[in-house]
């Protein structure tokens, strides 16, 4: 049992994802599949987040993005701002702008040596003040067709959850099949051996971060569609879920290890929990504590187990 | 000092058995030690010498077996008994904290563990260890002071010696592949040292796989092999060539194929040469190598032959393309025998291993084939003779020699047309060896060319020319006959040309001001605050400054309270809320009822020390545990005052507000809390501790000290420093707020990077931390002054952090050379 747990990460988030629907049905009242779907819907864009973050995380070297959030907000201003002449074009900006921005923190931490944390959090700060700086002057209505286009529904699936799985699919693919991936996990293992294999490291590292990036882009037009419209504080809420679920989903925080399937149940159950603390009437630092104890919690049961071995 | 026969051994296992699962990694291993003399410990590598010292040592507790000090049968035998019955080892991965200075490191062993030490302890080990360097290696020039981070490798193989050495009521010494960084001169030192202490009556436990090394030093050599005894012989009876036969090695001296090659082909495509190469160590540096033969490098360890070997492995990135003098025709793979931190990926298996030095080959179209990959992970297994289950056994599972084969394997199945190896045979045994040997005669036949660095100088005799290096030269090219072990050694101690560029590193105390961590973060407020001044000059006055200063007040303690949890290698990305947390405790809860207050405070603390015992036992990352934490602390502070409200207790106000003579308060509490933190981290002997278990937290535990405990008293000083935040939080807003504080997050990690600290390796400075703290909130009160947005402000912080730590970079490089 202890072996197949260990072996497939996944199991744990998908038993937590589990017990927390039995939780929120019991709180409820009621037994309700569409419990799953809504949440599946709502947890897209910290699902896509955290897929950027395990990318990040893979790689190796404690590296972590903590711009993702602003990302994001970014992103859902310039795809609103854009889309008055195109919808590609407002797409394609805003997922262009979210893969430089990751560029920009990938050449910081690679060229300048500065700890992949402390880059992300200083131009966290920085792109945010772009924000603060350009909202005023655009327009934050997104393109009605797309705002139709990702609330089609088939069959309790909502486009949202196709398109992610679509996202997760492809990333799959490319971690576990192409060179690109067995070099990434690599690299994420160890720089140095890394680089005597001949791998071409600082390129593979900047490219992690700029796939982030780009996936932050893709999640902050989606959210900024579905909100109909962008706003300051829009990517506040998608930070902690979407760091928790890319370790729980079983993201090795030391690198070089990931988990696609792990992560998307991982973000979903996260939404299950805010799902089952609102249905259970909590005030709201009652939610955020067990919010954070339960993350925390999760960590100590789960995710190490002789991860960080050096 | 040889054995009487009636004497009863001084450590005595028997029949000891060890085994982890299924494998049994030592069988039935009977050891008697005697007092006084010198055993040699031979074996291959995976014959279990390092999992008996182990047990030995009590790390490791045996399967099955008794241990017995001076004849009586331990029940209970861990490392506190080991210890107490005066067995040390000096390891073979270096166990030093690099943050710490050599004193320290000596001090750390020795130091009582209770509260109060008596006075001037620091002078005395300072003098101790000078003491005890001098007597083992004289002449050694190592300034005790010194961190030993700016110490060479062999400098700290010394130090690490010595410290093993003073343990104290030494009885049993064991010294695992001591001479490895030595230079000869400091090796004989060694071996001298070694007698001494036979002579005193402790013995000496003496692994190497240097056989004439053993042969010398030993009164007795002990054969070990796949976890068994397997004799035992007197090392004047026996040749080295005898030892390696007894060891299961193909024995004698290789066949030397003669030259049949040399006539053979006549056109002979260099495949890397190097001109007149200067820089990086090097100096003049000439020489090629050619398709189809074995180049060997050799010299005593550390003569700039890694270095070469880096040169020629950087060329590939312009290949074909001469530069500085430099020029590599052909591709280039590179096995290093430092397996653990620059050849195997932990994680995989062997298959894993294997391709991934050429990933092309087994490529299908856009994706990677598993059959491709499989089968040629196969044809090496089978090649190699791998000791394994199969090619999907995880790396970790195998023995170095075996994960040594992996990682030939790749670098000769990547397809490359030079191969560097790096002392690929280091810790690997005689018959891997020979298999090693013959892999790279197969690539030699191929066409390939190979270049073999190794520490070992009778290997050199497989190869068809050798350089030989000392201090960054070429002194000697040797061809085929002439590669003798004696040639080698001669060539290796020859003179060089090249002018030692005045090494004599002068410590000047101006050249000491000038790298001194606490430079920039004191420049940094010097200017602010001149700024300031220039932009409003009444801040000079003892209001002025006290109410500048009262705002960077919070900050200061929050950058503080980082600084602890820096110390350990950790980062608190919580600590925004959890100040904010305390302001609501303070500001709500105590004016309130001051009795539920204090609890609520002593709480607060416990839990931060909770939280770096959870850290640490459970081995999670800090940043995911701090970040899930501060979502703990905002929903209490949420649930105590869902919104703003509450006052300064008055206590804590006029604390505040004291009319302190000529300085102003605020500034006072700043001096004294960087006085503080600087005397519990760097002259209180438990200080030591606290830095080390961010360096090197494994060296601390050896020295008796429990990490956990080290890391929760971080964690809790981190938490107290926190309480002090929040406290003056509260008395410069006057209020609690669950949601204002957020921004000392961010704020906190700048300014321990401002202020001098790295976020790894316990390196910090709590004055910088200080200044740095000052200069950062008075960068808020120029922006404001101004007139600047303060939606600018936060980008400003962010881009003075990077900016800070890129300026950094380029000083250290200076300082590195």
């Amino acid at each position: 049992m202890k072996k197949i747990m260990a072996k497939y990460t996944f199991l744990w988030p998908l038993l937590g994802s589990v017990i927390l629907w039995i939780g929120i049905s019991a709180v409820s009242g009621k037994f309700h599949v569409g419990q799953v779907f809504t949440s599946a819907k709502l947890c897209s864009f910290a699902l896509l987040l955290a897929l950027g973050q395990m990318i990040v995380v893979t790689s190796g070297e404690g590296a972590i993005d903590l711009s993702q959030q602003y990302i994001l907000t970014l992103a859902a201003y310039i795809s609103c701002d854009l889309m008055q002449y195109h919808v590609v074009l407002g797409v394609a900006a805003a997922v262009a702008a979210g893969a430089l921005c990751g560029f920009v923190n990938g050449l910081i931490n690679i060229y300048l040596k500065v700890p992949a944390m402390i880059t992300t959090l200083a131009t966290g700060y920085v792109i945010f003040t772009i924000v603060l700086v350009l909202a005023p002057g655009m327009k934050t209505l997104p393109d009605a067709g797309l705002v139709k286009f990702i609330n089609w529904n088939a069959g309790g699936f909502s486009m949202l959850t196709i398109l992610c799985l679509f996202a997760a699919a492809a990333l799959a693919l490319l971690l576990y099949r192409t060179k690109y991936g067995k070099q990434l996990h690599a690299v994420g293992q160890k720089r140095l051996a890394a680089r005597y294999a001949g791998i071409p490291v600082n390129k593979v590292v900047i490219l992690a971060f700029t796939l982030g990036g780009a996936l932050c882009g893709l999640s902050g037009t989606l959210c900024g569609a579905f909100n109909g419209g962008a706003f300051q504080d829009m990517g506040a809420t998608y930070f902690l879920p979407s760091i928790a679920a890319a370790f729980v989903g079983g993201t090795a925080a030391s690198g070089g290890k990931s988990n696609v399937a792990g992560v998307c149940l991982g973000a979903l159950m996260m939404y299950l929990l805010t799902t089952f603390l609102n249905a259970a009437s909590l005030s709201a630092g009652m939610q955020r504590f067990i919010q954070g104890a339960v993350l925390v919690l999760i960590l100590v049961g789960s995710v190490s187990g002789g991860a960080k071995k050096k | 000092m040889k054995v009487k026969e009636n004497q009863t051994p001084y450590i005595e296992l028997c029949a000891i058995d060890k085994c982890f699962g299924i494998t049994k990694a030592l069988q039935n291993i009977n050891l008697k030690i005697y007092a006084g003399e010198v055993i040699g410990l031979v074996g291959p590598n995976g014959a279990g010498k390092s999992t008996l010292m182990k047990v030995l040592t009590g790390v490791l507790s045996p399967t099955a077996g008794t241990i017995r000090v001076n004849g009586a049968d331990m029940k209970r035998y861990t490392a506190k008994e080991s210890k107490e019955a005066g067995i040390a080892c000096a390891y073979q991965d270096l166990s030093l904290c690099t943050n710490l200075s050599v004193y320290e490191n000596f001090a750390m062993l020795n130091v009582g563990h209770g509260i109060f030490t008596e006075h001037g302890w620091r002078k005395n080990a300072k003098q101790e260890t000078r003491q005890l360097m001098e007597q083992y290696f004289p002449e050694n020039h190592i300034d005790v002071l010194k961190p030993v981070e700016h110490l060479t490798l062999a400098e700290r193989q010394m130090v690490e010696i010595c410290k093993t050495l003073m343990t104290g009521n030494l009885k049993v010494l064991i010294l695992d592949e001591p001479t490895s960084a030595l230079s000869t001169d400091k090796a004989k030192q060694l071996h001298r040292a070694v007698k001494e202490l036979s002579e005193k009556g402790a013995a000496v436990i003496y692994i190497s796989h240097k056989l004439d090394e053993i042969r010398k030093v030993s009164d007795r050599i002990v054969l070990m092999q796949n976890g068994m005894n397997t004799g035992e012989c007197d090392p004047e009876e026996i040749s080295a060539d005898e030892l390696v036969e007894m060891l299961g090695g193909a024995g004698g001296k290789r066949e030397k194929k003669e030259t049949s090659q040399e006539g053979g082909c006549e056109v002979k495509t260099a495949a890397a040469q190097i001109k007149d190469y200067t820089g990086k160590g090097l100096y003049n540096i000439n020489m090629h190598v050619n398709c189809g033969e074995i180049v060997g490098i050799s010299g005593l360890a550390g003569s700039g032959q890694t270095q070469l070997l880096n040169l020629l492995f950087d060329a590939r990135k312009y290949q074909g393309k001469e530069k500085k003098g430099v020029l590599l025709n052909s591709s280039v793979s590179y096995v290093s025998g430092d397996r653990a931190s620059e050849g195997v990926f932990h994680l995989w298996d062997i298959l894993d291993n294997t391709v991934i030095g050429n990933l092309d080959q087994v490529k299908n179209g856009m994706f990677l084939s598993r059959k491709k990959s499989e089968e040629l992970a196969q044809t090496w297994y089978d090649k190699l003779k791998f000791k394994a289950e199969g090619i999907h056994s995880p790396i970790m599972s195998l023995s170095g020699g075996n994960q040594q084969k992996a990682l030939i394997s790749r670098g000769i199945a990547s397809g490359a047309e030079l191969i560097i190896l790096n002392d690929p045979t280091a810790g690997v045994d005689i018959g891997t060896k020979q298999e090693i040997y013959g892999l790279l005669e197969e690539a030699k036949q191929e066409g390939k060319a190979v270049i073999l660095y190794s520490t070992e100088d009778a290997e050199m005799e497989i190869c068809d020319r050798a350089y030989i290096m000392h201090e960054g030269e070429i002194t000697e090219e040797l061809k085929h006959q002439e590669i003798t072990v004696a040639n080698i050694v001669k060539a290796s101690f020859k003179e060089v040309k090249h002018q030692q560029a005045a090494e004599e590193k002068k410590e000047s105390g101006l050249h000491r001001m000038m790298t001194s961590r606490v430079l920039l973060p004191i420049a940094a407020m010097a200017v602010m605050i001149l700024a300031n001044v220039s932009m409003n000059p009444r801040i000079l006055s003892y209001m002025g400054l006290r109410m500048l200063v009262s705002s960077a007040v919070p900050l200061v303690f929050a950058a503080l309270g980082q600084m602890f949890i820096v110390t350990a290698g950790d980062v608190d990305m919580g600590n925004g809320y959890s100040i904010a947390l305390v302001n609501v405790i303070v500001g709500i809860v105590m004016t309130g009822n001051p009795f539920f207050g204090v609890i609520g405070i002593v709480l607060f603390i416990s839990c931060y020390a909770l939280m770096g015992a959870l850290i640490h036992i459970r081995n999670i990352p800090a940043i995911v545990v701090t970040l899930g934490a501060q979502f703990v602390w905002w929903g209490i502070a949420l649930i105590l005052a869902p919104s703003p409200g509450g006052t300064c207790p008055q206590w804590l106000l006029s604390f505040y507000k004291f009319e302190f003579p000529v300085i102003p308060m605020p500034v006072v509490i700043c001096i004294l809390a960087g006085t503080l933190c600087w005397w519990i981290l760097f002259r209180a002997k438990y200080g030591m501790v606290l830095r080390g278990i961010g360096n090197n937290a494994a060296s601390v535990e050896r020295s008796g000290w429990s990490y956990l405990q080290a890391k929760m008293v971080n964690y809790a000083l981190s938490g107290l420093m926190a309480v002090l935040a929040g406290m003056s939080y509260t008395a410069v807003c006057m209020g609690a707020d669950a949601n204002s504080s957020v921004s000392y997050c961010m704020l906190s990690i700048a300014t321990v990077i401002l202020g001098g600290c790295e976020m790894a390796g316990g390196l910090v400075t709590p004055a910088g931390v200080v200044c740095g703290g000052i200069a950062m909130s008075f960068i808020t009160s120029l922006l404001t002054s101004f007139r600047i947005d303060s939606n600018y402000q936060t980008a400003v912080t962010g881009m003075i952090l990077v900016a800070v730590l890129a300026v950094r970079l380029i000083t250290h490089k200076k300082e590195d050379r």
